[in-house]
């Protein structure tokens, strides 16, 4: 006779279970610089390292600010569907910032909309999607700065200033956008280092066993080869492996943009001199900065200027906010980087 | 005390049965108790969480299964399984991303999203009904299939910018509700009406219960079966057309895992995997539960991890539960225990 009542009891306590142990999220509150403000930072992907090492720049800013309550969310699996499913949960907890690094700009700009049109600010950080989607990017470096810094890091390898060789670049396809911009830099830096010169450029395809075979095809071509740029994250460990198996480590060296992790044993063999990137920890901790500045007004279109803790101010260029600066890791260093 | 169930719990009343009356051990009673104890705690732990606003935020990403579900539990209670739904859904994608981009009108390309996903689910019932090869083997054979084309023919890559025409399906709303709500809602009550108070729907409790006495006793088992698996496809292309038009994207990765979720669903809301028992209102429950669940989990713990568990969790729970109120095997002269 009882049974009902008592199944109602365990059905609760279940669900109260299931229910309590964390305290509930204040709903951040709107404007006012004291205020706590609720951002949702959100990777193309959880629990890869390069975006765990982006988070823990974000936790080190919101920290310093105080605040600042930080959500690191992410598809696991890297799913696009599942990242608009956390868009809109978040939408619908009416956080006050979204950060989107889109794995999937189309896929996610309908949720990016809605998340706008509920009155939350979304920017977009890492990687950009339509501008209708977003307020700002922060911009982890200018096509510019990467050319520049590939070149100085290679005429760096070959003896500095004074560097002497032929180079070469294996870039990913010939029509990449990201890569075609680089290109145009890097040639407009050459010049800087006359010793230097810029022999052939060969697209690898997305594809590491073609790199591979372009790069031992470009050490026959060209005896007097020096280096190689390798400008896709495929093409790089692919062009090391040529180098390491035709046994010219040392004598032919390459660079291009990587992950410390990616491209550690060929640094500590000595194949690789220095792998370039922007500094991910920065990224993260510009990014909730530029998050904070938006809710307080600071950052708004026409703003030139970004004040970022221990960053300093930081430039605004148009709407996109500018972290700058990209590290070396080189065998002296890479130690010091895990991801 | 008047629980929220009692409502919707079968409505057969016996003056006599002892208390507590059977419809209080129904599978759906135990559904409804449980998502009535989510909705309290989730209101009181999260009062934002159930403002109507974000309930209708968050249904946008449970509809394309509901709606695969409901043919997924009709399969079922013949005896039968669709493993191939997720990947019928990415191919029926993909062509409508394929017609758009060269030119279709957004009504014909999603017909023809519809058309395919409807030509897949015959394919499928043709192995199962003419063939006799079990569903499980055909399906889990197309499962593969299917995507394997959709991935070939889209190249696997993305398929994205639709007119607002076809987006409509997907963000639009009639009088505030949105319009994959109504489509839900328009094929759950069609497939009720079906299962309750139709001859095909004895025909398909009669098939899951004894394959052999239906065949004997005049029931066109094989035209059942084909068609079944055949709308059951057409479900899972308009699926897609809802799916694309939310995500503006086509792309043949697309419900992937779908099938599961499906049979999870179906099974949770009270049908026998081995066919002849299963309701529309139980199988309702049971998504809105599995989706409140994830919904407020992931709010909640704000770790989308956490979600993997939720359904394993919900099912061994609602079984314990239902063993808890002494859920005695009641005697079934009619399979059936729909409502509504």
């Amino acid at each position: 006779m009882k049974t009902a009542p008592f199944a109602l009891a365990v059905g609760l306590a279940v669900l109260s279970l299931v229910g309590c142990g964390e305290k509930a999220a204040a709903p951040g509150a709107k404007e006012g610089a004291a205020k706590k403000i609720v951002v949702c930072l959100l990777p193309k992907k959880k629990g890869v390292p390069y975006f765990t090492s982006c988070s823990e720049g974000a936790m080190e800013a919101a920290k310093e600010l105080g605040n600042v309550e930080l959500i690191y969310d992410g598809p696991t699996s890297g799913d696009a569907a599942d990242a608009v499913k956390l868009i809109d949960q978040w939408t619908a907890q009416g956080v006050d910032v979204i950060a989107v690094s889109p794995n999937d700009p189309d896929v996610l700009a309908p949720a990016m909309k809605r998340a706008r049109e509920a009155g939350i600010k979304v920017i977009t950080w890492d990687a950009d999607a339509a501008p209708d989607t977003r307020e700002f990017l922060v911009n982890q470096a200018t096509p510019e700065e990467i050319g520049n810094s590939l070149v100085d890091a290679m005429a760096k390898d070959l003896g500095g200033d004074a560097a002497k060789g032929e180079v070469a670049i294996v870039t990913a396809s010939l029509t990449a956008a990201n890569q075609n911009e680089w290109i145009k830099f890097m040639k407009a830096r050459l010049p800087k280092y006359p010793g230097l010169n810029l022999v052939a450029t060969k697209p690898s395809n997305e594809d590491q066993k073609l790199a591979f075979s372009v790069t031992q095809d470009l050490m026959k071509a060209y005896p007097g080869l020096k280096g190689v740029f390798a400008i896709s994250s495929v093409a790089f460990p692919g062009a090391a492996e040529a180098i390491k198996q035709a046994g010219k480590t040392g004598e032919v060296v390459v660079t291009g943009l990587s992950t410390p992790n990616d491209m550690r044993s060929y640094v500590e063999q000595g194949v690789v001199k220095s792998v370039i990137l922007w500094n991910t920890k920065d990224l993260g901790y510009l990014t909730v900065f530029a998050a904070r500045a938006l809710v307080d007004g600071d950052l708004k279109a026409g703003a030139t200027t970004l004040m970022a803790g221990r960053l300093g101010e930081k430039a605004v260029v148009g709407d996109n906010v500018m972290l700058g600066g990209t590290i070396a890791f080189t065998k002296e260093n890479i130690g010091q980087y895990d991801f | 005390m008047a629980p929220d169930g009692l409502k919707v719990a079968p409505t057969d009343r016996r003056s006599s049965t002892p208390w507590p009356h059977p419809a209080l051990r129904s599978r759906e009673f135990v559904l409804a108790i449980l998502l009535a104890g989510l909705v309290l705690v989730a209101g009181v732990l999260e009062p934002r969480f159930v403002a109507p606003k974000a309930q209708w935020l968050l249904a946008g990403h449970a509809w394309e299964l509901a709606i695969v579900a409901l043919p997924m539990l009709l399969i079922v209670v013949t005896g039968g399984i669709d493993l191939s739904v997720g990947s019928t859904l990415a191919l029926s994608a993909v062509v409508l991303g394929l017609s758009h981009e060269r030119g279709a009108p957004p009504a014909l390309a999603a017909a023809l999203a519809v058309g395919v996903g409807g030509a897949l689910g015959a394919t499928n019932g043709w192995f199962v009904a003419r063939l006799k090869v079990h569903p499980l083997i055909v399906t889990l054979a197309t499962m593969a299939a299917f995507r394997g084309v959709a991935e070939g023919v889209s190249l696997a890559r993305p398929i994205s910018g639709y007119p607002d025409s076809l987006l409509w399906w997907s963000q639009g709303t009639i009088l505030g509700v949105p319009v994959p709500g109504l489509v839900f809602a328009g094929l759950a009550v069609a497939t009720a009406f079906v299962l309750r108070r139709t001859l095909v729907g004895l025909w398909l409790v009669a098939i899951g219960t004894e394959e052999t006495a239906a065949r004997f006793s005049g029931i066109p088992v094989a035209r059942v079966k084909q068609g079944l698996y055949a709308a059951c496809g057409a479900c899972c292309g308009l699926a897609a057309v809802l799916l694309v038009a939310r995500n503006n994207t086509a792309k043949a990765d697309l419900g992937t895992g779908l099938e599961l979720e499906a049979i999870t669903a179906v099974v949770l809301g009270g049908a026998s995997i081995e066919g002849g028992r299963g309701n529309v209102l139980g199988l309702v429950l049971g998504l809105a539960l599995i989706h409140e669940t994830r919904e407020f989990v992931g709010w909640h713990w704000k770790q989308n991890e956490l979600n993997l568990i939720v359904i394993g969790a919900l099912l061994v729970g609602t079984v314990l539960l239902e063993r808890l109120i002494g859920r005695t095997r009641r005697p079934r002269p009619e399979p059936v225990a729909a409502s509504g």
